[in-house]
């Protein structure tokens, strides 16, 4: 396993994308990027500051998660600018006690999985936690055309375990009296299902999650639910994996909490941080509020073109809190050359 | 002479339209077209500007679409969906040695009372509930979406297919359509079909016409123009109209041959069931799809064997059909 992960990063390295422009202050700077927008997002604006704010020459890699992060492991990669933390935990934390990387921290505050409403409706009926779903009346507005005497409530897709954990927060909530927990199929059904309900400026109540590009395009109002509570999630887990072994008769009443919202990281080689201290300091500082990941990214999917740089230019042009993270001498650099 | 070459005009007249118009929408034209002579290093890889902006054009027409005309598709969603659901409602209600029996029936009468066929077929039938509970009434979930899907498959395909037989230029006009909606990955109609139907049976069931609906126009078309032309004279001798020509000679002799395109039509609609799952449409593909995601391979096949069940009941069925006509129509020795 270990030789093909190697194997695949190696090729994967191959592949720079970048071109880079020599300098001597900084040396090279190779970044990582993974398969998705949000990672694509971060490492553009970073790898744009790095390569003209500190001259560094830089190197983007892309691959998909297992890949890249054996890679970082190895040292072959300097910067992870998205790191899904809880998620690799256990092949992350052993090669960090090793001192090999760091973790930098948050770059953004919060990815979010929760239950949603379409503004317009949620502040039609002032519908603001998920409590307030518990009305016939509400639940009518969101017909499930396939079964008409209820609400249709748009999950996850069935077989994720988020489709499990759904049905038990309705359950527990009592919103299964009212809406059905609906699997849309495919991940590309439930965006496309959301995006029609818009266009059509049809209510709709949905499962979702962030930072996505149809997060920034739709205006969508997340249902409070009772807070994250590491025991009542626990519960609720094991009820989860009973009725994922079992069936839906596994069902025993027990507690629902929201999802936990997880932070995404920063990573860096140790190594690469005790020789760029400025730049480290920098990527340190680096965080973008959730709501302007939503937005850049739907620049970068409808306007940009799937473009990186065009998008990192958009938002270094039309936002200024970057230029806290570092000395003003490099915010000058880099507002040059916008 | 002159009208030809004037269809032949219009070809360089579009192609040329369509450079300057990609070159003009472009983001990454260079400042000035002067530059495009003095700097010939776009004829290396390929320009960056040189992309037609149908994508563009595509989204944005879809979308004015959507918003303009999207209620009449909910007003056509609404009534297949009445459809589909009483349908289903009136299969599951019959309780299931009713449904076995009739399907029995069905085979016994339309394969001309062939016992074998019909003892399998029944076999068939008890075996999809047989192998799992649950299935029975999945089963019977995307046996309605697929009723109603292949309903509107003979409604549309079979007037094509006989409009195709009679003219070549209608005929040149379909076919590279048919080819259209036989390769394109279905994905592309299915992800549209969400935003104007929503999710659910609608847009699996339009994306089932348009993948099954092909091989029906392509062989009644192939059926009608196989008839003899010896018994076409003998009807124009006797005197026979174009409408008396069509229902009661080329249809009756080309049935065999259409009867092998809903055969086809249906198996095509089968296998579009595990695709339609993945839009929220509820049968025997869910529980594939449900089998995959989760890794587990017994529960997948076993889903998969329900799924070609399915297709061999219906398959006997249409077949058994077809065969009998074909013997009606072969005069005996």
């Amino acid at each position: 396993m270990k030789l093909i992960n190697k194997v695949l990063a190696v090729s994967a390295i191959s592949l720079s994308l970048m071109p880079s422009i020599a300098s001597a202050d900084c040396g090279k700077a190779r970044l990582a990027d993974f398969d998705w927008s949000s990672a694509n997002v971060h490492t553009a604006i970073v790898g744009f500051i790095l390569e003209h704010g500190y001259g560094c020459d830089v190197e983007v890699t892309k691959g998909s998660t297992t890949p890249i992060m054996a890679a970082h492991y190895d040292s072959q990669l300097d910067i992870v600018t998205e790191l899904w933390y809880d998620n690799i935990i256990a092949n992350y934390d052993p090669v960090e006690e090793a001192g090999i990387i760091r973790n930098l921290g948050i770059n953004t505050p919060d990815s979010q999985q929760a239950f949603y409403v379409d503004k317009t409706t949620a502040d039609k009926y002032n519908l603001r936690t998920v409590m307030d779903m518990l009305d016939p009346e509400i639940a009518a507005l969101f017909k499930d055309p396939e079964n008409p005497a209820m609400g249709r409530m748009t999950s996850c897709i069935s077989g994720w375990t988020c489709y499990t954990v759904n049905l038990v927060k309705q359950r527990v909530y009592g919103l299964d009296n009212y809406y059905t927990n609906f699997d849309p199929g495919s991940g590309g059904a439930l965006d496309a299902a959301i995006a029609g309900a818009f266009a059509k400026n049809r209510p709709i109540f949905t499962y979702y999650w962030a930072p996505t590009g149809l997060m920034g395009k739709v205006d969508l109002v997340r249902l409070k639910e009772p807070p994250f509570n590491d025991a009542c999630w626990a519960a609720m887990s094991q009820v989860v994996e009973a009725i994922k072994a079992d069936g839906k008769d596994a069902y025993t009443p027990t507690c629902a909490s929201e999802y936990r919202d997880m932070s995404l990281d920063k990573s860096v080689l140790t190594a690469w941080a005790d020789t760029h201290p400025a730049e480290t300091a920098f990527l340190e500082a680096y965080s973008l509020p959730t709501a302007s990941v939503n937005a850049l990214l739907a620049f970068y999917e409808d306007e940009a073109d799937g473009d990186m740089e065009l998008t990192a230019l958009e938002y270094l042009e039309n936002n200024s809190e970057w230029k806290s993270w570092m000395s003003a001498d490099v915010a000058a650099k880099v507002s040059g050359a916008l | 002479m002159i009208r030809k070459l004037l269809t032949y005009l219009t070809f360089p007249i579009i192609f040329v339209w369509l450079l300057i118009t990609s070159y003009s929408s472009s983001k990454r034209k260079p400042d000035s077209a002067m530059e495009l002579l003095t700097d010939p290093s776009w004829l290396y890889d390929w320009p960056k500007w040189l992309d037609i902006p149908l994508m563009k054009w595509i989204n944005d027409g879809f979308k004015v679409f959507n918003e303009e005309y999207g209620i009449y598709f909910e007003y056509v969603n609404n009534f297949l969906l009445g459809a589909i659901l009483s349908l289903k409602k009136f299969l599951i209600m019959l309780p299931w040695p009713v449904v076995i029996g009739l399907v029995v029936a069905i085979v016994f009468f339309s394969s001309g009372r062939k016992v074998g066929t019909t003892i399998f077929v029944g076999f068939c039938t008890f075996f999809i509930g047989f192998l799992h509970p649950r299935f029975w009434d999945k089963a019977i979930e995307t046996t309605s979406i697929m009723l109603i899907g292949i309903i509107i498959c003979i409604l549309i395909g079979i007037p094509l297919g006989i409009s195709m037989s009679r003219s070549v230029r209608v005929r040149n006009a379909i076919l590279p359509v048919l080819d259209l909606m036989q390769t394109i990955p279905s994905f592309c109609y299915l992800i549209p079909g969400i935003m104007l139907f929503g999710l659910g049976a609608v847009p699996a069931i339009i994306a089932t016409v348009i993948y099954a609906v092909p091989p029906l126009v392509r062989l009644t078309d192939l059926g009608i123009r196989l008839v003899d032309t010896e018994v076409i004279e003998a009807a124009e001798a006797f005197g026979a109209s174009d409408k008396q020509k069509l229902l009661g000679v080329q249809l009756p002799l080309a049935l065999p041959n259409i009867m092998q395109g809903i055969n086809q039509c249906t198996m095509m609609a089968l296998a579009m069931v595990v695709i339609a799952s993945m839009i929220g449409t509820r049968g025997l593909g869910d529980e594939v799809l449900l089998g995959l995601q989760q890794l587990n391979v017994g529960k997948a096949t076993e889903a998969g064997l329900a799924i070609v069940l399915l297709a061999i009941v219906l398959d006997r069925i249409t077949q058994a059909y077809g065969q009998k006509i074909q013997d009606r129509n072969t005069p005996p020795k």
